[in-house]
């Protein structure tokens, strides 16, 4: 079931990462099916397919990722009532962090995709907040619901939450770092994240070694 | 003389009586009577699955509110919530409707938010999280896989 579920995850994130490409303004869900049909094909690319290209592709993804992400908004939001007394530094290096966290957790998750079917259910719209109702419909039949919760920047929609199964991506790092923050540090949070960052390093480091040798 | 004396005891006892059962049956009941200086807000779920009347609300496991209604609005669940006074709720706070233990009965947490801006009476909850269905999710991952 966890599997299932870190793999929808991954999901939702491909289903996202291309929407900052989109400058057309337009409802928020069609700027996310713009936005999936873009990552799909960049998956689907034959000249940034196979085990060498390993490297190119995710910094691909990466790059759409970061312009389509409200990484500060979803960081604020994680951080909650924590957040306030940061200062702008320690905000900005936060973000930073979680963002690569984030990125770097699901990334390797979303070239797993493989044909999986999605379906726009519903959309509702509340003034400056949005919400897309998907389904991702994988190759063994089980519909997997996910929701996106958008905010309106101008004439363009930033997601600021991932609701799976009925899951908030932000209600559960909330609930984490409230929990480390208040029987330890804010520093000790952000240690953690370090630590976190450079093993997710080192496994992208043993994936180039290992990449390197294709390529020969 | 004396018997007037006798009926007007009788009268206070089964008045004190009265009263006794009345407190009690507010107090069994937890019905509020009296306008305790609390706000309503709402929030919109897609399911409630087991959520009633009276169902607790809860910050951090303590008690900060009471489910008053449930209504059906656009084919999703409005819950009214009597929130109790001076309790703020900023406007990224999340509500999760949340089992007591596994099978225990349902309440709502609401997980507080960072933002300046507070929810005003008769405000909006606007992030959710639905409880989650045990039931559908094994049935799904059972049967799903063909």
């Amino acid at each position: 079931m966890t599997r299932v579920r870190v793999g929808a995850v991954a999901l939702a994130c491909l289903l996202t990462v291309s929407l900052g490409g989109a400058a057309w303004a337009g409802l928020p869900t069609d700027q996310l099916k713009g936005a999936i049909d873009r990552v799909i094909k960049t998956l689907e690319d034959p000249s940034l397919k196979g085990e060498g290209k390993v490297i190119d592709r995710r910094q691909a993804v990466r790059k759409i990722a970061n312009d389509i992400f409200d990484f500060t908004e979803i960081a604020r939001r994680s951080m909650a009532r924590h957040w306030q007394p940061l200062t702008d530094a320690q905000r900005t290096e936060f973000v930073g962090l979680f963002g690569d966290l984030l990125e770097r957790s699901y990334i390797s998750k979303i070239e797993l995709y493989g044909g999986e079917k999605i379906l726009y259910t519903n959309e509702r719209v509340d003034g400056d907040f949005a919400t897309v109702g998907t389904k991702i419909i994988t190759k063994n039949g089980t519909e997997v619901p996910v929701d996106y919760k958008m905010l309106r920047k101008s004439d363009h929609w930033m997601i600021y939450d991932v609701n799976i199964e009925g899951v908030s991506l932000v209600s559960n790092y909330r609930t984490q770092f409230n929990k480390i923050i208040q029987t330890t540090s804010y520093n000790e949070l952000v240690t953690k994240l370090r630590t976190k960052q450079d093993e997710l390093l080192a496994e992208d480091a043993a994936q180039r070694k290992k990449a390197t040798p294709t390529k020969n | 003389m004396k018997r007037s004396y006798i009926d007007l005891a009788v009268g206070v006892f089964v008045l004190i009586g009265i009263l006794a059962l009345g407190w009690l049956s507010v107090r069994l009941g937890k019905v509020e009577i009296w306008n305790t200086g609390g706000y309503t807000v709402t929030a919109d779920f897609p399911s409630v699955g087991g959520l009633k009347d009276g169902s607790s609300v809860e910050i951090a496991g303590v008690e900060v509110g009471r489910v008053t209604r449930i209504a059906l609005a656009d084919y999703q669940a409005r819950v009214f919530i009597a929130m109790r006074q001076g309790v703020k709720l900023q406007e990224d706070s999340i509500a999760s409707i949340k089992t007591k233990g596994l099978i225990g009965e349902k309440y709502i947490r609401i997980n507080p938010g960072g933002s300046e801006k507070i929810i005003p009476p008769n405000g909006k909850i606007r992030e959710v999280e639905p409880p989650v269905d045990f039931e559908e999710l094994l049935s799904k991952y059972i049967f799903g896989k063909v």
